[in-house]
């Protein structure tokens, strides 16, 4: 038997540990560059300051219904999603799901401010029936964050839905599942594989939200821990205390994803069967669909409404910039090239980084397995302002050139975009059933071709979501090559940033509309490379009777 | 010769198994057994699937304990789940020959030929789901064949299928045995064990 | 979370730029509305390298804050001759970095509403912050602070938070400068009127005071001129309040460390000519350093003129600051 490329085990832990290894470093090596640089603060002066107190219970609080809440929404949706699996317009909506989160915030809040706030659309529709209702405070930071994390949390929950095996889901059919036993023999077992990484990575996301918290939030009794960080860095230059602060971001984050990640089952549920005809499921008829309809209506209203308006403002702007051509076209234009080339690459990495980590998390054993669901966690839970400021003042005598400055902005934007992309992989890298790995087993199918033939066919899919993840948050992330000196070549946010500062509101908000239109052409493009093809492939031989034993 | 001694296995908590037999070329040994009493763990150990808590397999002189499944001169087929499903038949197939798929003109035409054989020409693009069970089962044991192994582990290959792929089956083992080839079967059907088997090995 | 690996760039990437050329470099840190191509900085560079034979080179980061952070960060060994996008409320940290040298420029040129005879900090521009209201939501805005902190609770002002935004720490101490040691409750009182206090002044202007949320927002007074001058819109003004209004003045400053001080001494006396002057008011829409006579847009004529020039010594502040911070967060969590 001829040997297969890359089957020795070292293949599947090495990459990941090296990759887990450059993300603790770069950590550990920033933070402790800040606690050099300054004194120590004691911890337990730090908790008796009220303020902290206040801050840390806000953040927490906010968090937690935040959470919650994106969850219940996104759960209603991905169920309704999965009992509904063909309706028109039914591949738009997962767009636009995927399009809400990776939206730069200052382009969501604004859409979300023209609809639900003071002068928006529906408030003003709603005029009398919601006495009391005001988007700033509390409220505004439930809404924004349902809107960046319940669409997140409902396509990670379709996508686990989805990968129920067909021949269970006959089953189901055939017995008449319904409510509760059918969510006990289908949906829960699916669901509860994905659920704590969701719930980690949700929690962390509002936990660490900066920007939609002091938009939103009315004023500084909502203030979150990263506010402060951010606040101790940049205006307090007291770097020992933003490094302390980080630590206990960090700390509180991490160990929730100790917590829940590690409880997960990551074993796949039994061999798929692609089957000829749909299976519908029992729950679908009826009142259900009629309330199932009336939900992902609402929903879809939930996340059109804001794009639209984002929409409305964009147009006149956008087109301008088209129809009058010239300088702030050609600006435009480079601009995107710009935002592609680091993109791209981003992208790209973050996809590979997180099949590295995921590979280390299952084949690690107990000691280096844990490793991979806090690496894949840490870029979300460490403020970039402390890592950078660290690493600044290690690398402060030798900056590299403009080539290596590319590189590493696509590096950083790549490792920004792990947890997530980390998250859409893992639940179809872990699918893979014992019978199938078994077979694998016996057959030789070890290294290479074990990728080939097993999980490259099922990671297609998901490969091309989480590629577009990467790219997208790649591409929407506010900032970076302006920041490296010519302020002729911003990306596309860096545009927009530059354009906002300046008063040119318009143009801004031309730019917004045309970096949302780019967005949603990721992820329409690698949606349909990653669509799998209907029903079954056309068969050579229709004269044979197909019966099902 | 396959020489199976003092083979203990015990799952954690659970009930604890020994098994010893040995076996030739040409002999069938069906393991007999209700529901439970160890015959599927018997395949594993065998396969390599499982790891014993002692004892040994030797094949020819050769220790086959601590060897991965990949080495082992063996091929399993069972009651169900013996196909990737997400691959076409011929891909299936193929994989059994070489597990980087590149397969020479003769061993495509050995594919050809046993689809033919089984009843199943112009199947090779369907996928597995599109075949009935009887249908999974006959590529099934045809990829088992494919791969030329000195040992057949057969876990319930024949249970749940219609008389006439069982049948079809049936004489298709019964060909191996004649070849050379070693069979464990694992049944519960009484009639199988009697058409394959020459000794039985309770458990 | 966008926020993040900006700065992590700003850090990291500055010197990537830094191309060595024949002929003398002069770099200067800035920010980028001063550099964007809209701005004042492309054609400041052009004419400053006509008179100098030079290249001057802008390294581009986030903010004024971003530029002080990263002097200091660099300390000696920074590649900046000159920063330029300081101002009043940063300067005085900037002072006690050290990292900074006398510019030895002639001041005399200089028209700003303060006497300003500091031997670190060259001011460029200047401007007051005010509070910009809609005409179209309310055509009769508040006269004075004490009438906005009077005013009825359904009056909805944006501020920015002065613990990350220039304009939020310039409230903060014109809040101070008017009423004292009674600011805290002021503040207080008007609570009710805000409608939310934003991270910078982009994201309220845009999300909030654009899209019609408020009929106010904390800004310049020298906003409208943008407007009416570019926009061609009247439809956005500046509210004159009696009690006057506070200052701000941007700075740039010769870097210690610098190797080129000579020509950075240039830079910074061509900052007070005409040439570098006439670009100001409407690219980076604030108030020219030197009587620019003729010069001086129109618009500039139509905009509010404070009774008043509110100030505090930057070294007043740099040692309150904290305290007043804490006295607002105070005020405005209770």
């Amino acid at each position: 038997m001829p040997q297969a490329p890359f089957r020795h085990p070292a293949w599947l832990i090495g990459p990941g540990l090296a990759a887990a290894g450059i993300l603790l470093v770069m950590t550990v090596a920033g933070l402790a560059a800040l606690f050099w640089q300054a004194p120590l603060p004691a911890l337990a002066e730090l908790w008796q300051q009220p303020y902290l107190r206040r801050v840390l219970t806000f953040t927490l609080w906010q968090a937690t219904l935040s959470t919650l809440l994106s969850l219940a929404v996104g759960l209603a949706v991905a169920m309704a999603l999965a009992r509904r699996a063909v309706f028109p317009g039914r591949g738009l909506l997962l767009r636009l799901m995927e399009l809400s989160l990776v939206l730069p915030t200052i382009v969501a809040v604004s859409g979300l401010i023209g609809v639900f706030g003071r002068q928006g659309w529906l408030t003003r529709l709603a005029d009398g029936w919601l006495p009391g209702w005001n988007l700033y405070g509390l409220g505004g930071i439930l809404l924004a964050h349902v809107f960046f994390n319940a669409p997140l949390a409902g396509r990670l929950l379709l996508q686990a839905l989805e990968s129920v095996p067909a021949p269970r889901r006959r089953i189901a059919s055939q017995l008449g599942l319904r409510g509760r036993w059918l969510w006990l023999a289908l949906d829960w077992p699916a669901i509860r594989r994905v659920l704590p990484g969701i719930t980690a990575l949700v929690f962390t996301l509002c936990f660490t939200s900066f920007a939609i918290i002091m938009t939103l939030g009315g004023g500084p009794a909502s203030t979150t821990l990263e506010v402060a960080i951010y606040q101790s860095l940049r205006f307090e230059f007291d770097f020992g205390r933003a490094a302390l602060l980080a630590v206990v971001q960090l700390a509180l984050c991490g160990l929730l994803w100790l917590l829940l990640v590690r409880r997960a089952p990551t074993r796949g549920l039994a061999p798929d069967r692609r089957l000829p005809e749909p299976i519908r499921r029992p729950d679908q008829g009826g009142l259900r669909a009629l309330r199932d309809r009336a939900l992902l209506l609402v929903f879809s209203l939930f996340l059109v409404m804001p794009l639209a308006a984002v929409l409305i403002r964009g147009l006149p702007g956008l087109t301008g910039m088209f129809l009058q051509g010239g300088a702030p076209l050609a600006t435009l234009w480079h601009a995107t090239l710009r935002s592609f080339a680091i993109a791209l690459p981003a992208g790209l990495m973050s996809v590979l980084a997180a099949l590295c980590l995921l590979a280390l998390g299952n084949r690690g054993g107990r000691y280096l397995a844990p490793l991979s669901p806090l690496t894949t966690a840490i870029p979300l839970m460490v403020p970039p302002i402390v890592l950078g400021t660290g690493l600044f003042l290690l690398l402060r005598p030798s900056l590299g050139d403009a080539a290596q400055g590319m590189a590493l902005v696509a590096l950083i934007n790549g490792l920004m975009a792990l947890p997530f992309v980390a998250q859409l992989l893992r639940g179809p890298l872990n699918s893979l059933d014992a019978a199938s790995l078994r077979q694998a087993d016996q057959l030789g199918l070890l290294g290479w071709y074990r990728w080939r033939w097993l999980y490259w066919p099922k990671l297609k899919q998901p490969l091309a979501l989480a590629l577009a993840y990467g790219i997208a948050l790649s591409l929407g992330d506010f900032g970076v090559i302006a920041l490296f000196g010519a302020p002729q070549e911003p990306t596309l946010p860096v545009l927009l940033f530059q354009q906002l500062g300046s008063y040119r509101t318009e143009q801004a908000s031309g730019t917004a509309l045309w970096l949302g239109l780019m967005l949603l052409l990721v992820f329409l493009s690698l949606g349909r490379l990653g669509q799998p093809k209907a029903g079954r492939p056309a068969t050579t031989l229709s004269t044979t009777r197909v019966h099902h034993a | 010769m396959l020489d199976v001694r003092d083979l203990t296995f015990h799952y954690p908590g659970g009930a604890r198994w020994q098994f010893q037999f040995t076996l030739a070329p040409g002999e069938c040994l069906a393991v007999a057994g209700p529901s439970g009493s160890g015959k599927s763990t018997l395949m594993n150990l065998l396969a390599g699937f499982l790891t014993p808590d002692a004892g040994s397999i030797q094949w020819r002189g050769r220790e086959l304990v601590g060897t991965p499944p990949w080495a082992r001169p063996m091929t399993s087929v069972f009651q169900e789940h013996n196909l990737f499903e997400h691959l076409d038949v011929t891909t299936n197939l193929g994989l059994g020959m070489d597990p980087g798929l590149r397969l020479t003109a003769r061993q495509r035409q050995r594919i050809a030929d046993g689809l033919k054989a089984l009843g199943l020409e112009g199947f090779g693009q369907r996928m597995p789901g599109d075949l009935s069970g009887g249908q999974r089962q006959r590529v099934a044991v045809l990829r088992a064949l494919l791969r030329d192994q000195p040992i057949l582990l057969l876990d319930e290959p024949l249970t749940g299928l219609d008389p006439e792929a069982r049948a079809l089956l049936r004489d298709l083992l019964l060909a191996q045995k004649a070849e050379g080839r070693l069979l464990v079967l694992a049944s519960h059907d009484a009639e199988d064990r009697d058409v394959l088997a020459d000794r039985l090995l309770p458990v | 979370m966008r926020l993040r690996s900006l700065f992590l760039m700003a850090v990291l990437g500055a010197t990537a730029f830094a191309q060595a050329r024949a002929n003398e470099t002069l770099t200067v840190y800035t920010h980028p509305s001063f550099a964007a191509e809209w701005g004042p900085g492309p054609a400041v560079k052009a004419a400053f390298e006509q008179q100098c034979d030079c290249t001057l080179q802008y390294v581009v980061l986030d903010s004024g804050g971003d530029i002080l952070q990263r002097l200091r960060l660099e300390g000696a060994s920074s590649q900046a001759d000159v920063v330029l996008g300081l101002d009043t409320a940063t300067m005085e940290t900037a002072r006690q970095t050290g990292l900074l040298a006398p510019h030895q420029v002639s001041l005399a040129a200089l028209e700003l509403p303060v006497a300003w005879r500091d031997e670190l900090f060259v001011p460029y521009d200047w401007g007051y912050f005010a509070f910009v209201y809609d005409t179209e939501q309310l055509p009769n805005p508040p006269t004075s602070l004490d009438e906005l902190i009077g005013a009825p609770d359904d009056l909805k002002i944006i501020i920015q938070d002065p613990r990350t935004s220039t304009p939020g720490l310039g409230l903060l101490l014109w809040m101070r400068s008017v009423y004292g040691d009674q600011a805290g409750e002021k503040w207080q009182a008007l609570k009710s009127k805000i409608l939310t206090t934003t991270k910078s002044w982009s994201d309220g202007y845009f999300s909030l005071f654009m899209n019609g949320e408020a009929p106010m927002i904390l800004s310049y007074s020298t906003s409208p001129a943008y407007h009416m001058a570019i926009d061609k819109t009247d439809r956005y003004q500046a509210a004159a309040f009696e009690e006057g209004h506070y200052l701000q003045v941007e700075v740039a400053a010769l870097v210690a460390s610098s190797r080129h001080k000579a020509l950075a001494r240039r830079f910074l006396a061509f900052m007070l000519t005409p040439e570098f002057q006439r670009e100001i008011p409407l690219k980076n829409v604030m108030y020219p350093a030197i009587d620019l006579g003729d010069e001086l847009p129109d618009v500039f004529d139509r905009l509010i003129q404070p009774s008043q020039t509110l100030y505090l010594d930057p070294a007043t502040v740099a040692e309150h600051r904290k305290a007043w911070l804490e006295e607002w967060l105070e005020a405005m969590s209770r």
